[in-house]
C-alpha cells in the first residue's frame, strides 16, 4: 500500500523535528554529564560501601548480641544509605535530592557517632588503648566506612547542585574535593585492613595487597589532587587495581572462612571467627569514586 | 525447692549430636559411654549394692529426669583396671581399695546400725560418710588402708569424675559439650553463642527452658 | 576403619602417618636394628622430638622411641575429658613423701610428642637471673648455660612454633615481637586483667604456642577448650605436629608403641644400643649414642634399670644425684564466682598471665612464681571441688555456678631438695618392670611462696570482681631436675652440652636436666635446650669429640 506524498511531508517533518530537539539536548547533556556523571559514581560508590557497612555491622552487631539497643542503627542507617544510593545512582537531576542528602547527613552521623562507641568499647576494657583492644574489642574503623558513604553520597547531592562549568565543593574545584574525599578514605580504609592483617599475622602473601596497592592510590589519587590538573594515567591504572584487589579479596576471604577448621559446614562460628567477607569490597567501592574523582579533576582548570 | 535445680532447664547437649559441634569420635564415645550396664561386671552382689547406694549418696542425682548409670560406670572401670597412672603410697591399687572399701563401709555400718551401708537411711548414710571423710573409721576391715584417703583419693574422684563425664551432667551445669569443630565465637563475658545453653534468670526459667529447646 | 593407634604400631612399613591430613601418611625412613644408628632417643616430647629433628636435619641417623602411640588428632581426639584420657601415662607409679604429687594430666604424657600432645602451650622466657641462681640471687645452683645464648634459641623456638604472644612482653629483656599475635582474651583473662590493673601490676595474654590464624595446614585456634585433652584442630604447635614431621622429612625414623625398659653398655663402659618392647617382644637397636628423653619420672628410672654390675647405682650415676633434686611447680589456685557469665572453659585455659613476682625481689622467700587465668572442664572442675571435700548435695549446689567460676592458678617454683627422688619400687609393670617411686615434699620455702602466691591470687581475685572465693592448696604440675646439669661431675648428672659425665656416648635432653625449676612452664626452655644439644653435638663431632 502507497502512502499519500501527504503523509510522507509529515513524516519527515516528524523525523526533522526529533533529529533537531535531539541535537541541542545532546548538546546540552554533554555539557551537563561530567559532574552529574561524577555525583551519580559517589551515588554508586556510596551505595556498594553502605553495602559493605549494612553486612558487616549486622553480623558483628549480632556477634555482641545487639547488647547496646543502639547497636541496631548502623545496619539500618547502612540500609537506608544504600537505597539512596541506588536512587541516585539512576538519577540524573541536577539538583540535590533533599532526602537522599539527609539519609547520608544521617549515616555521617550515625559513623561519627559508631567511632565514639566504638572508642569508649576499646577505652573501657582492661589495657585501654593497646593492640590487643584494637584487634579484639569493637573495630575503630567499622564506623568510619559509614561516615565516609554518607559523606560521598553527601558529596554527591552537592556537587549535583554545582554549575556543569567549574563546579566547586568546600570552597574549591569539586574535582580536588572529591579526590581528597576520596583519596584519604582509601588510605583510612587500608589503616583498618593493616590493622587486621597484622593481627592475621600477614600469613598468606596476599594479605600486603591491601596495605600497598590502596595506600600507593591514595596518594596518587592525593597527588592529582593537589597539583596541577592533567591526565594521570598512573593514578587510574592503580585504582582500577585498587578495584580488583577489593573483588579478589573478597574471594580470598571467602577461602578464608573455609579453610578455618570444619570449613563453610561450620559457617556458625567460622564467618565470625573467619576473615569478615563484607569488608573488602568497601576498597571497590572507593576505588570506583577515586576514579569518578579522577576524571573530574583532570578536566579541571586548577 | 530443689536445692540444685538446674540453671538450665531444658537444655541438652545431646540436641548438639548431629550439628558441627560433635564429631563422628566424640558421638562413638558418649554413646558407648551412656550405654554403660547399670549391673556389676566385677563386683560381686553385696558389694555391688553398696556402691550403688554410695553413690547415691555422693551425687544424689534428681530423680525426675533419667539417671547416670553411676555404679556401673564405676564398675565398669574397675572391670578394664583403668588406673590414674599414679597411686599414692599408702593406698592399695585401685580394685583392691574398691574391694576392701566397699567391704568395710559394709562392716562399718553392719556395726553401728546391725544393717549394711545400703539398707540405711539416708541421714544415716551421710553420717557414716562424714565419718570415713573426718578419719573417724578405722577398724580392722580396713585392713591397714587409710578410710580418709580412700574417700579422699577413691570415692570422690572416682565417682564425681564419672558423674561429670556424663552429658546429663554436663546439661546441669549447663556445660557447652563436645566442641569439634565448631568451638565458640563469642568470649566476652554474659555473652552465648547460639549453641549453648541459656541461664534461667530468677522468674524467666520458661522463657529459659523454649530457648534451650531449641538450642543447637 | 583402620587399627586404634594403642593396638599396632603405626610407624612400620616405611610410612608415618601425617597427622596434619585426615588418614594421610608420610614416607618415613627405617633403618635396621643391626645398623649402628648415630642417634637413639627415648622419648619424643619436647627435648626428644627436637633433638630428633635437629639430629636428622644436621645429617645424622636418628631412630626415636616413643612409648606411646601415634595418633592422628584431626580423627582421634574426641571432646571427651575422661575418654582422651588416652594420652597420659597410666601405667602405675607411686607417690609419695609429705606431699605426695598428682600425676596424670598435668605432668605426664604418653604419646608420639609427649606431653607436648595435651600441655596448655604456655610458653615462656626463663628470667634471664634464673640462670645464675645461686650467683645472682642467693638460692638452688647456678646453671652452665648463659641467658644470653637461651635468648637466642628461645627466638628460634618460637619461631619455630609460631608462638601466638603480644605485640609488646612486659618483663625482661627485650625479645622482638612474637610471630603471630596474641589470642582473644575470654571473660576469665579479663578479670585476671581487672584484679592485676587494680593492683597496679602489669599483666599480659600469654604467649601460647596455638596459632592465632592459620599456617600451612594448621587450622587457627577454634576455642573449643579442650586443649589439655588434646587439639583436634591443630592449631596446637607440638612435637606432634612440627617437629615430628620435619624430623621424619629429615630422614628420622620414630618408632611408637615401643618401651625401652634397658640402655645397654658394653665392658667398655659405653653405650651400645637400647633394648626395647614392641610388637610383643623386646628387641634391641644399636647405636653410637643414646639419648634419654623421657621426662623426669622416667628418665631417671631407665638410668636405674639399666644398672650393670660395672654401674650398680644406675647409669650415669657416679654422683648420686639420678632421681634427685626432684622439683615440680607448684599449682595452686584462688577461685571466686562472678556476678556475671564467665564460661571460662571456652578457649585455651590461660589466656592471661602476670609474672610479676617473677621479676620482683623484695619477697621472704627464694624463687619466683607466676599465675594465669583458668578454663576447667567438668571433671577437672569436679575433682578440684572434690579436693575441697565436697560431696552430696553440696557439691551438686555449688557445681551450678560452673558457668560462673573464675581462677587464678600459679606456676610456682620449688627449691631443688635431694631428698625429692625418682626410685625403683618393688611393684613391677606389665612389661616386667620396677615401677617408680615419686616422693616428695615441699619445704620451708615452697611453703612460703605457695602462702604469698595464695594471698595475693585471692586480693587480685577479689579485685577483679569475684566473691565467694575459696583457696584450692594442693596441686602440682611439671617434673624437673632429676638429671641435672652442672659444670662439676660430683654435683650434676650431665654437662651443658647434656651429655653425662660418666659415659660420653648417653646424653639426657628433656626437663630432668634443670638445675633450678623456675617460677614459668618448663616446654619452651626444655625445646631450647634440645635445639642447643644438637648444635653443640655438631661441634663437637666436627672436632671428632663425638
Amino acid at each position: 500500500m502507497t502512502l499519500s506524498r501527504q503523509t510522507w511531508t509529515g513524516v519527515a517533518c516528524a523525523l526533522a523535528g526529533v533529529a533537531a530537539v535531539a541535537a541541542i539536548s545532546r548538546r546540552r547533556r554533554t555539557e551537563r554529564l561530567l559532574h552529574i556523571e561524577t555525583s551519580r559514581a559517589f551515588n554508586r560508590s556510596s551505595a556498594l560501601l553502605a553495602c559493605s557497612v549494612l553486612t558487616d555491622s549486622a553480623m558483628e552487631h549480632y556477634r555482641g548480641a545487639f547488647s547496646n539497643v543502639a547497636m541496631y542503627v548502623p545496619p539500618a542507617v547502612a540500609t537506608c544509605s544504600l537505597l539512596a544510593g541506588f536512587h541516585g545512582g539512576a538519577d540524573r537531576t541536577p539538583a540535590t535530592h533533599t532526602v537522599r542528602h539527609a539519609i547520608y547527613w544521617g549515616a555521617t552521623l550515625t559513623g561519627l557517632a559508631g567511632t565514639g562507641f566504638h572508642l569508649y568499647n576499646v577505652m573501657k576494657r582492661p589495657g585501654g588503648w593497646s593492640w590487643q583492644n584494637l584487634f579484639y574489642a569493637a573495630p575503630l574503623g567499622a564506623p568510619t566506612a559509614l561516615l565516609l558513604s554518607g559523606a560521598l553520597g553527601a558529596a554527591a547531592e552537592r556537587l549535583r547542585n554545582q554549575p556543569a562549568h567549574e563546579p566547586r565543593l568546600l570552597g574549591m574545584p569539586a574535582g580536588k574535593a572529591l579526590g581528597l574525599l576520596s583519596g584519604i578514605g582509601l588510605a583510612g580504609t587500608a589503616i583498618e585492613a593493616a590493622l587486621l592483617h597484622f593481627r592475621g599475622s600477614f600469613q598468606h602473601k596476599a594479605m600486603y595487597a591491601p596495605v600497598s596497592v590502596p595506600p600507593a592510590a591514595s596518594a596518587l589519587l592525593l597527588h592529582a589532587s593537589l597539583t596541577r590538573p592533567q591526565p594521570r594515567w598512573l593514578a587510574r591504572v592503580v585504582l582500577q587495581l585498587t578495584w580488583l584487589v577489593g573483588w579478589i579479596g573478597t574471594a580470598l576471604h571467602v577461602r578464608g572462612v573455609a579453610r578455618h577448621h570444619g570449613g563453610w559446614r561450620n559457617w556458625s562460628q567460622n564467618l565470625f571467627n573467619g576473615p569478615p567477607v563484607p569488608a573488602p569490597p568497601s576498597f571497590s567501592a572507593l576505588a570506583l569514586a577515586g576514579l569518578a574523582a579522577l576524571r573530574l579533576r583532570e578536566g579541571e582548570r586548577r | 525447692m530443689n536445692p540444685y535445680t538446674s540453671r538450665y532447664p531444658g537444655y541438652d547437649v545431646l540436641n548438639k549430636r548431629d550439628t558441627p559441634s560433635w564429631d563422628a569420635i566424640t558421638r562413638k564415645v558418649i554413646a558407648q559411654r551412656m550405654a554403660t550396664p547399670s549391673e556389676p561386671g566385677f563386683l560381686d552382689v553385696v558389694r555391688w549394692r553398696a556402691l550403688e547406694a554410695l553413690c547415691a549418696r555422693i551425687v544424689p542425682q534428681p530423680a525426675d529426669r533419667p539417671q547416670v548409670p553411676l555404679a556401673g560406670m564405676v564398675d565398669m572401670r574397675l572391670q578394664k583396671n583403668a588406673g590414674d597412672g599414679f597411686r599414692y603410697a599408702r593406698l592399695p591399687p585401685l580394685r583392691e581399695a574398691w574391694l576392701i572399701g566397699l567391704n568395710a563401709l559394709d562392716e562399718e555400718s553392719k556395726a553401728r546400725h546391725e544393717l549394711p551401708f545400703a539398707s540405711l537411711e539416708h541421714a544415716a548414710q551421710n553420717t557414716l560418710l562424714t565419718q570415713m571423710q573426718h578419719g573417724e573409721l578405722s577398724s580392722s576391715h580396713w585392713k591397714g588402708m587409710d578410710a580418709t584417703l580412700f574417700f579422699s583419693q577413691r570415692v570422690l574422684p572416682d565417682i564425681c569424675g564419672a558423674y561429670y563425664s556424663h552429658p546429663y551432667a554436663w546439661n546441669e551445669i549447663g556445660f557447652g559439650g563436645p566442641a569439634n569443630p565448631r568451638g565458640y565465637v563469642r568470649m566476652y563475658y554474659d555473652r552465648r553463642d547460639p549453641w549453648e545453653a541459656v541461664e534461667a534468670k530468677p522468674g524467666k526459667e520458661r522463657q529459659a527452658m523454649e530457648k534451650n529447646r531449641r538450642v543447637r | 576403619m583402620s587399627a586404634d593407634a594403642q593396638d599396632e604400631p603405626r610407624g612400620k612399613h616405611g610410612r608415618a602417618p601425617d597427622v596434619l591430613r585426615v588418614g594421610g601418611w608420610v614416607p618415613m625412613r627405617e633403618y635396621l636394628q643391626n645398623d649402628e644408628v648415630d642417634f637413639a632417643i627415648v622419648g619424643t616430647g619436647a627435648g626428644g622430638a627436637t633433638l630428633a629433628c635437629r639430629l636428622a636435619e644436621k645429617g645424622f641417623k636418628v631412630v626415636a622411641f616413643d612409648a606411646g602411640a601415634w595418633w592422628r588428632p584431626l580423627e582421634e581426639f574426641a571432646s571427651d575429658e575422661s575418654h582422651q584420657k588416652k594420652l597420659f601415662w597410666t601405667d602405675e607409679r607411686l607417690c609419695d613423701g609429705e606431699d605426695p604429687v598428682k600425676l596424670g594430666n598435668n605432668n605426664s604424657g604418653k604419646a608420639v610428642g609427649g606431653s607436648m600432645v595435651h600441655f596448655a602451650m604456655v610458653s615462656l622466657r626463663f628470667r634471664p637471673e634464673w640462670f645464675k641462681a645461686r650467683s645472682l640471687l642467693g638460692y638452688g645452683v647456678d646453671w652452665p648455660l648463659d641467658w644470653r645464648e637461651m635468648w637466642h634459641y628461645y627466638g628460634i623456638i618460637e619461631d619455630a612454633l609460631k608462638i601466638s604472644g603480644p605485640v609488646n612482653y612486659p618483663w625482661g629483656p627485650d625479645r622482638g615481637r612474637y610471630p603471630y599475635r596474641a589470642h582473644e582474651l575470654n571473660a576469665a583473662a579479663l578479670v585476671l586483667a581487672r584484679g592485676a590493673e587494680a593492683l597496679g601490676i602489669a599483666w599480659t595474654p600469654t604467649p601460647l604456642a596455638t596459632v592465632s590464624a592459620p599456617r600451612g595446614l594448621a587450622h587457627p585456634c577454634a576455642y573449643r577448650g579442650f586443649c589439655v585433652s588434646g587439639c583436634s584442630t591443630n592449631a596446637k604447635q607440638s612435637t606432634l605436629n612440627v617437629w615430628i614431621p620435619r624430623a621424619l622429612q629429615a630422614g628420622a625414623e620414630i618408632r611408637d608403641l615401643a618401651m625401652v625398659g634397658r640402655v645397654v653398655v658394653n665392658d667398655a663402659g659405653r653405650c651400645t644400643g637400647v633394648e626395647y618392647f614392641r610388637e610383643g617382644r623386646w628387641q634391641f637397636q644399636r647405636a653410637r649414642n643414646v639419648v634419654v628423653a623421657g621426662y623426669a619420672i622416667e628418665t631417671p628410672r631407665l638410668l636405674l634399670l639399666s644398672a650393670t654390675s660395672r654401674f650398680p647405682d644406675g647409669l650415669a650415676n657416679s654422683s648420686g644425684l639420678v632421681g634427685k633434686n626432684f622439683m615440680v611447680q607448684s599449682n595452686q589456685a584462688a577461685w571466686g564466682v562472678m556476678d556475671q557469665e564467665i564460661r571460662s572453659y571456652k578457649g585455651p585455659p590461660s589466656l592471661a598471665i602476670t609474672e610479676h613476682w617473677n621479676y620482683h625481689d623484695k619477697k621472704d622467700f627464694f624463687g619466683g612464681y607466676s599465675y594465669m587465668s583458668q578454663g576447667p572442664l567438668p571433671v577437672v572442675w569436679a575433682l578440684t571441688e572434690g579436693r575441697r571435700g565436697l560431696w552430696g548435695d553440696a557439691l551438686l549446689k555449688d557445681m551450678q555456678h560452673y558457668n560462673h567460676y573464675v581462677g587464678l592458678k600459679m606456676v610456682g617454683e620449688t627449691m631443688p631438695q635431694e631428698r625429692n627422688c625418682i626410685t625403683l619400687a618393688d611393684e613391677k609393670d606389665d612389661y616386667g618392670l620396677p615401677i617408680a617411686r615419686v616422693t616428695h615434699s615441699n619445704c620451708d620455702n615452697d611453703r612460703r611462696l605457695i602462702q604469698h602466691a595464695l594471698d595475693f591470687m585471692e586480693t587480685a581475685l577479689a579485685a577483679g570482681g569475684a566473691k565467694d572465693i575459696w583457696r584450692e592448696t594442693d596441686d602440682t604440675c611439671h617434673l624437673n631436675g632429676t638429671a641435672r646439669m652442672g659444670s662439676d661431675p660430683h654435683t650434676s648428672v650431665v654437662n651443658a652440652d647434656c651429655r653425662s659425665w660418666d659415659i660420653p656416648n648417653l646424653w639426657i635432653c628433656d626437663g630432668s636436666v634443670f638445675p633450678t625449676v623456675g617460677g614459668v612452664n618448663p616446654s619452651l626452655t626444655i625445646q631450647a635446650i634440645a635445639y642447643r644439644t644438637a648444635d653443640r653435638i655438631e661441634a663437637l663431632a666436627s672436632r671428632g669429640e663425638l
